[in-house]
């Protein structure tokens, strides 16, 4: 098992079949590993590189190249979707990712529909699809991660979130409409990034948490479209990866009914004691991003051998990093799953 | 539920008015605002016995987690339309100088879902809120603060990315030496004590309703009738 590829151990993973050690990755999207210190040794920068195919493939692959993730992920950001359904982005700096200037409607009832096969045909789904296609030619060992911005969270950032998030209860037809509208779109996005040599879907939805819906909307919606996204990814033949925020408390019964081949989850939970009530879950995570800022190499490494130890399946980062952690840090955590 | 219309006993009007904000029911409590000033009850009662009890209920379901943040913004749209309906007929004498917060969310971050609850809560809870809204540079909260004469900054950041510019706010309010005459209250998804602790913010909170409580036991005040605030 010593000469499995890096993306055939992701891939056997996820298919819940046993390897050698597990994975030590960084999706991108929500969880990207592009920071300061990396760009501004290489010259391949954002914000420039969120808008430009040739820039983000070289960007993602000096972020592999230096940090030691087992594979390659895109995009940098989590506004290429609101983007193209018309919300006004800032493309945010070198060390600031780009976020949402202004949700386009005002309510779920004032969405305007549009064909989603066209509008994945163009803006920044393309850039990252091409983006996606030259990493998957040029590396055919590492697993390419296209990353998505999960539904609720893409819908709450087209729909002003305050409105969207009453509309749940006052409007849930409507409501509905814009996530199936949403979803759409992201079924789309996965098709295209598939087709172009991507190996697998991560979806990242921090709207989506137990904290802010609580269990009710939680399931009714986010379970709901994430399922439906996870269904049809899976029809295209690709795993699913799915991040969810949060400590998981309030929606901790629901995660059985989860389709996705893989959960990752932020830094407070425990994953062994939750492999534990759930053994059929493929966990991943959790390496806090705190803790990568902030802690130093063999505190890191230490962690990181510790979830090995604690049977997490995949070793990832908890959330999204800052952009100021630095690299010695994140390559302690790499080398460190790779030793074990 | 009885009907809106009827002539009824204050205590029973303001039992309705707090049960319309926890109901969520926006328009009814709009309509027993318009009878209580139609009965001449008198208005800052209404208010207070009424739609900041009734929020104070739903603060309560939130805690216990009976309520999420859907539900609670829906009390609060509630109360607020009762007290657009009040607010005119309070006595003059009832406008109590209020303390003032200034609050927003950091730059680099767009998240405002839980600086707006913040912002609901302390505006439900006696105080006058500044709302810079999101994405906010840190020498804005400085010069708001300064200007509007507010005793607490409120900053609300829902990114790690972002967390510095926290900091920043503590280091310009030094820098500018008006650090003494602000409390720093601090809150969002990856903040935690020790963090507020490491960066000078006088407290943190982990949700809304504490957030309230955090601020009125760093200005050691007794919080007096709401009014809107934006």
């Amino acid at each position: 098992m010593t000469d499995l590829t890096p993306k055939a151990r992701l891939l056997k993973v996820l298919r819940k079949e046993p390897v050698d050690r597990p994975p030590v990755i960084c999706t991108g999207g929500m969880m990207n590993a592009a920071i300061v210190e990396i760009m501004e040794r290489t010259g391949h920068t954002l914000p420039r590189a969120h808008f430009d195919d040739r820039l983000m493939t070289a960007l993602a692959e000096d972020v592999t190249d230096a940090t030691g993730f087992e594979n390659l992920g895109v995009p940098f950001c989590m506004t290429v979707e609101a983007e193209l359904l018309g919300s006004e982005i800032d493309p945010g700096t070198l060390a600031c990712e780009p976020k949402i200037r202004r949700e386009v409607f005002p309510s779920v009832s004032r969405v305007e529909y549009q064909d989603v096969r066209v509008l994945a045909g163009s803006g920044r789904i393309q850039t990252v699809v091409a983006a996606a296609g030259r990493l998957a030619r040029a590396h055919p060992d590492l697993p390419v991660i296209a990353s998505l911005t999960g539904p609720v969270s893409t819908t709450a950032s087209i729909v002003d979130p305050m409105s969207f998030l009453k509309e749940l209860r006052k409007d849930p037809e409507g409501a509905h409409r814009a996530l199936d509208y949403v979803t759409d779109l992201l079924v789309e996005y996965a098709r295209l990034a598939l087709a172009a040599g991507a190996t697998a879907i991560a979806i990242g939805d921090p709207t989506a948490t137990g904290e802010i819906l609580g269990p009710k909307m939680f399931e009714a919606f986010a379970l709901r479209h994430l399922n439906e996204l996870t269904d049809r990814v899976h029809a295209l033949g690709a795993p699913v990866i799915l991040h969810i925020c949060g400590d998981l408390k309030r929606v901790r019964a629901l995660l059985p009914q989860l389709r996705a081949d893989a959960l990752s989850t932020d830094a407070m939970l425990s994953l062994k004691g939750l492999k534990a009530e759930f053994p059929e879950l493929t966990t991943m995570g959790n390496l806090s991003t705190y803790l990568l800022q902030s802690g130093g190499r063999e505190q890191v490494a230490g962690r990181a051998r510790q979830l090995v130890r604690n049977g997490v399946d995949i070793i990832s980062p908890a959330c999204g990093l800052s952009t100021s952690t630095a690299l010695a840090t994140i390559a302690a955590m790499t080398a460190a799953v790779k030793e074990t | 539920m009885s009907d809106p219309e009827r002539v009824s006993d204050p205590e029973r009007l303001f039992q309705e008015l707090s049960d319309a904000v926890v109901e969520m029911e926006e328009e009814r409590a709009a309509a027993l605002a318009r009878r209580a000033v139609a009965e001449g009850v008198d208005a800052y009662t209404a208010i207070d016995r009424g739609l900041v009890h009734g929020m104070g209920r739903a603060s309560q379901l939130f805690e216990e987690e009976d309520y999420f943040i859907p539900e609670l913004l829906l009390c609060s749209d509630a109360m607020y339309a009762g007290l657009a309906v009040l607010q005119p007929h309070l006595r003059r004498d009832a406008h109590a100088v209020k303390p003032k917060v200034v609050i927003g969310v950091v730059e680099g971050d767009t998240h405002d879902i839980g600086k707006n609850l913040v912002k609901i809560m302390l505006d439900a809870s006696g105080f006058q809120v500044v709302d810079l809204g999101r994405d906010v540079p840190p020498q804005r909260f400085v010069d708001a603060a300064v200007a509007e004469g507010a005793r607490i900054v409120a900053l609300s950041t829902l990114m790690t990315t972002t967390m510095d510019g926290m900091a920043e706010v503590v280091r310009l309010l030094e820098a500018a030496g008006v650090r003494e005459r602000f409390r720093v209250m601090i809150g969002g998804g990856p903040i935690s004590q020790a963090f507020a602790t490491r960066i000078g913010a006088d407290g943190y909170s982990a949700n809304a309703a504490e957030a309230v409580r955090l601020a009125k036991r760093l200005i050691d005040v007794p919080a007096p009738v709401p009014e809107l605030s934006a």
